[in-house]
């Protein structure tokens, strides 16, 4: 073979190669891009399910119609209020990062970004609270399931009050409802103490409500910096209540004091008569203000979800109301100390500071509702 | 160090651990009221904090076995509902215990315990405005009350308002509610007008029609800008000549009449629930109305028909009124009352208004000036009308709004320097007319080609 024959044999190979390289990097790209977020979705909710032993996958499976399952939530620490599935505790490293994979595919970057926030907070909790605990793995187990109305009990194979631990970032609890599906309703629910996502995803549809997030400490130190995992719910609450004049605050603020949630769990479909300074006694700008308070739960879950959602609160912002309740100053950098509820035809969202002993402002609770669309519920009727 | 803790004071520590996820030394009491035709129903939430489950507790575990049987959940639901005063139009009404729902004790000295409680009270017969009010007064040195109120299941119950005390412990409860099944439809509809008139106030919504049309700048462009031709008449195809005072005076009358007629005629409908139009293409239209009518004050399109287009025009202004009007949850077709309020006060506004302006514009039509008012006024709402028809068919933002509110904001002002002006535009005119063409002193009763 002569040197020019074997360079014209080897030119075309390396030009093969390179192009499938290429085109390779070009298919998946277009795959991906292609790909729907419900596709994404659901492929990471295989994945954590492929991950799972035999044991764990029915720990973590649900009928999509389990009603007792989808209002098994609390802001209370799992240790009192046990939760269906298993927790991030009970998981191995590879297990944990599908689990933490599947909640970040169902949330936008920011939705996530506040639940991680949210759950290093319970961390801190848990180092700096001075609680003994019973003796190690004593009584798990021993005692029967708290009842009550509340949300139902649990499988039982979780640690019950008096357990050593009571908070931590590994005591979130994972759920699936139905079967992961890019046609057929499903949902993921993902929560613990001071967290509950409800996630129905109907084909393209998300819907996020009932959600609850709550943060206690409302502030903390992580790696040197500053964190309020309801920072902006905070900020962007009182920046509102400081662009309403005289008249419009007058109406807003209300004249007694609202020491909890009035829609926490267990008060699924429930519509109170709305109060406070309805939006359409704003000005635009103020609206424009009312609706990114509001963005702050429903940009949670994914951008597409999210996007539909925001575009029926505008729809709905001027039969949306907004009332105020408690302190009307904050200290530069804190939280509020004041209670506040943004209600309209399909939402409601509390943000309410828990007055524990402490700073209210450090201990908040909200609720994020559509008394018309519990767990899609609404969106599946029609 | 820990354990050091543990065994010297387990106690405190206990309620410094729970401190961090409990209600402490509050006993959260929270009520969610439903009204419903012939009673109410409530639930009731209870959860004592933690510093005060002991005693309540103690007081709910009367034979002391630390086991809260059914008897004893029963006589403490008892006990709650007896320490509620509940009256109804000022009749104190009896709670009837439904259901007691318990938690678990140790969940309960926890301070997470749950205790629901349900019942319901009839509601005596009585008239459309009800007053309902809720003391609570169980546990109250320390007790922290939440009380609402659902929105109501039945159409014909409208909540009108809710007072509270700052503790929530003092709860009233006004709502209005449709004649009873067994009243006649004519008694019913009378109760239903004298309800309204009563409750929500004739005046609050005759003041509301006022302030609606004095706010809605587009209503009364559309009036204004199609009287402005109102004291001329049409020589060719322009406005050329002047109409005399007393057909003027009567052609205004007529069209704001027929303006009045159209929009009450559509108000009616849509209230009565007969025509159901959505908001946008009539806000849409309502533009297109004042391009119409300021097109018509620069070049006259439809002379002598200016009354058939007011009431034309009309019937579109009313399906927006009603629109506004079912937005408050009075558009329907019970509140007769409400409607005619409602209608009184914009006619009220509109006749002020067309009271304050009529006499400028009658003078100033006598006037060279007056074209000058004429296209102006014309062009300005032409171009408001262009913008306000973008802005609704899409969807941007209000920036004509700004411009025609601040005007309308200083329209006090504007409407007495538009006398002022016209005021010395007759005075001038006398004079300078004089001088120049004495003839033009029988202008007000034939007619004078003007140049435009």
């Amino acid at each position: 073979m002569t040197d020019r024959e074997s360079s014209v044999n080897l030119f075309p190979i390396r030009m093969l190669r390179t192009n499938a390289a290429v085109a390779a990097i070009w298919l998946s790209l277009i795959t991906v891009s292609a790909q729907t977020t419900t596709a994404r979705i659901v492929r990471a909710a295989n994945t954590f399910l492929s991950t799972l032993t035999e044991k764990q996958r029915q720990s973590v499976l649900f009928a999509f119609d389990d009603e007792q399952q989808r209002a098994r939530w609390s802001n209370l620490p799992t240790g009192f209020i046990p939760r269906g599935g298993i927790s991030l505790k009970e998981m191995n490293p590879t297990q944990r990062s599908a689990a933490m994979a599947l909640v970040a595919a169902a949330l936008s970057p920011k939705g996530f970004e506040k639940v991680q926030q949210i759950m290093e907070g319970d961390e801190v909790l848990r180092k700096t609270d001075t609680g003994p605990g019973g003796p190690p793995g004593g009584n798990r187990g021993n005692r029967p399931p708290p009842g009550g109305k509340g949300p139902p009990p649990g499988a039982g194979n979780r640690p019950p009050m008096g357990d050593g631990q009571m908070f931590g970032k590994d005591l979130y609890y994972i759920s699936i409802l139905g079967t992961p599906s890019e046609k057929t309703p499903w949902m993921l629910q993902f929560g613990g103490h001071h967290l509950a996502l409800n996630i129905t995803i109907a084909g393209e549809r998300g819907i996020l409500t009932p959600t609850l997030t709550g943060a206690q400490p409302a502030l903390y130190t992580f790696d040197g910096k500053t964190v309020r995992p309801l920072g902006p719910e905070s900020d962007k609450g009182f920046a509102l209540l400081q662009a309403l004049d005289d008249k419009q605050r007058k109406q807003a603020i209300l004249s007694y004091q609202l020491a909890d949630l009035v829609l926490g769990p267990g008060q699924d479909g429930k519509t109170i008569v709305p109060e406070g300074l309805k939006a359409s006694e704003m000005t635009e700008h103020q609206r424009a203000m009312l609706l990114d308070v509001i963005s702050e739960w429903a940009g949670i879950i994914h951008e597409s979800a999210a996007t539909a959602r925001m575009a029926q609160l505008k729809a709905d912002i001027n039969e949306t109301w907004f009332a105020w309740s408690g302190p009307t100053t904050v200290a530069l950098g804190k939280n509020i100390t004041a209670y506040y509820r943004i209600q309209g035809p399909h939402l409601v969202i509390e943000y309410a500071p828990q007055t524990l002993g402490g700073d209210p402002g450090l201990h908040v609770h909200t609720m994020y509702r559509d008394p018309t669309n519990d767990y899609g519920k609404g969106l599946l009727k029609q | 160090m820990r354990l050091r803790i543990v065994t010297a004071a387990a106690v405190l520590l206990c309620l410094v651990r729970i401190a961090s996820a409990h209600r402490l030394d509050e006993y959260l009491q929270a009520t969610i009221i439903s009204v419903d035709k012939d009673h109410i129903q409530a639930s009731m939430r209870m959860i004592p904090g933690i510093a005060v489950s002991s005693s309540v507790i103690a007081s709910i575990d009367s034979n002391g076995d630390g086991i809260i049987s059914d008897a004893e959940q029963r006589a403490y639901a008892e006990r709650v509902l007896g320490d509620l005063s509940l009256t109804v139009d000022g009749k104190r009404m009896q709670p009837k215990l439904v259901s007691v729902d318990f938690p678990q004790v140790e969940l309960m000295r926890e301070g997470l315990g749950e205790i629901h409680i349900e019942f319901t009270a009839d509601l005596p017969h009585g008239g459309p405005n009800r007053r309902l009010i809720l003391q609570n007064n169980h546990q109250k040195q320390n007790a922290a009350y939440l009380v609402n109120c659902l929105v109501p299941r039945y159409p014909d119950i409208r909540i009108v308002g809710q007072t509270r005390n700052e503790r929530q412990s003092f709860y009233q409860l006004d709502y209005v509610q449709a004649g009873g099944p067994t009243s006649s439809p004519l008694r019913q509809w009378w109760t239903n007008i004298r309800g309204s008139i009563s409750a929500l106030g004739f005046v609050s919504l005759f003041r509301l029609g006022m302030r609606h049309i004095a706010e809605g700048t587009d209503h009364l462009l559309f009036l204004l800008v199609l009287l402005l031709p109102a004291p001329l008449i049409v020589v060719g195809s322009r406005w050329a000549g002047l109409a005399d005072m007393r057909s003027s005076v009567l052609r205004i009358l007529k069209i704001v009449t027929a303006f009045t007629v159209g929009h009450s005629i559509t108000l009616a409908l849509a209230a009565f629930g007969v025509v159901r139009v959505p908001g946008r293409p009539i806000e849409v239209l309502i533009a297109v109305s004042i391009l119409v009518s300021a097109i018509h004050a620069l070049r006259p399109i439809f002379p002598g028909k200016e009354a058939g287009i007011a009431a034309f025009f009309g019937l579109i202004h009313g399906l927006a009124f009603a629109a506004t009007l079912s937005e408050l949850g009075l558009g329907r077709w019970d509140r007769v009352a409400d409607i005619l309020a409602f209608n009184l006060g914009i006619e009220t506004m509109q006749m002020i208004v067309v009271a304050v302006t009529m006499p400028s514009l009658l003078l100033m039509s006598r006037t060279r000036a007056y074209p000058v008012l004429r296209i102006g006024g014309a062009l300005f709402a032409g171009l408001a009308s262009v913008g306000w028809i973008a802005d609704r068919l899409l969807g941007m933002h209000r920036s004509v709004d700004l411009v025609v509110g601040a005007v309308a904001r200083h329209a006090v002002w504007i409407a007495g320097a538009l006398f002022l002006i016209s005021l010395a535009c007759w005075r001038l005119r006398y004079t300078f007319v004089r001088q120049a063409t004495p003839t033009a002193r029988f202008v007000g009763d034939s007619a004078e080609p003007v140049e435009i």
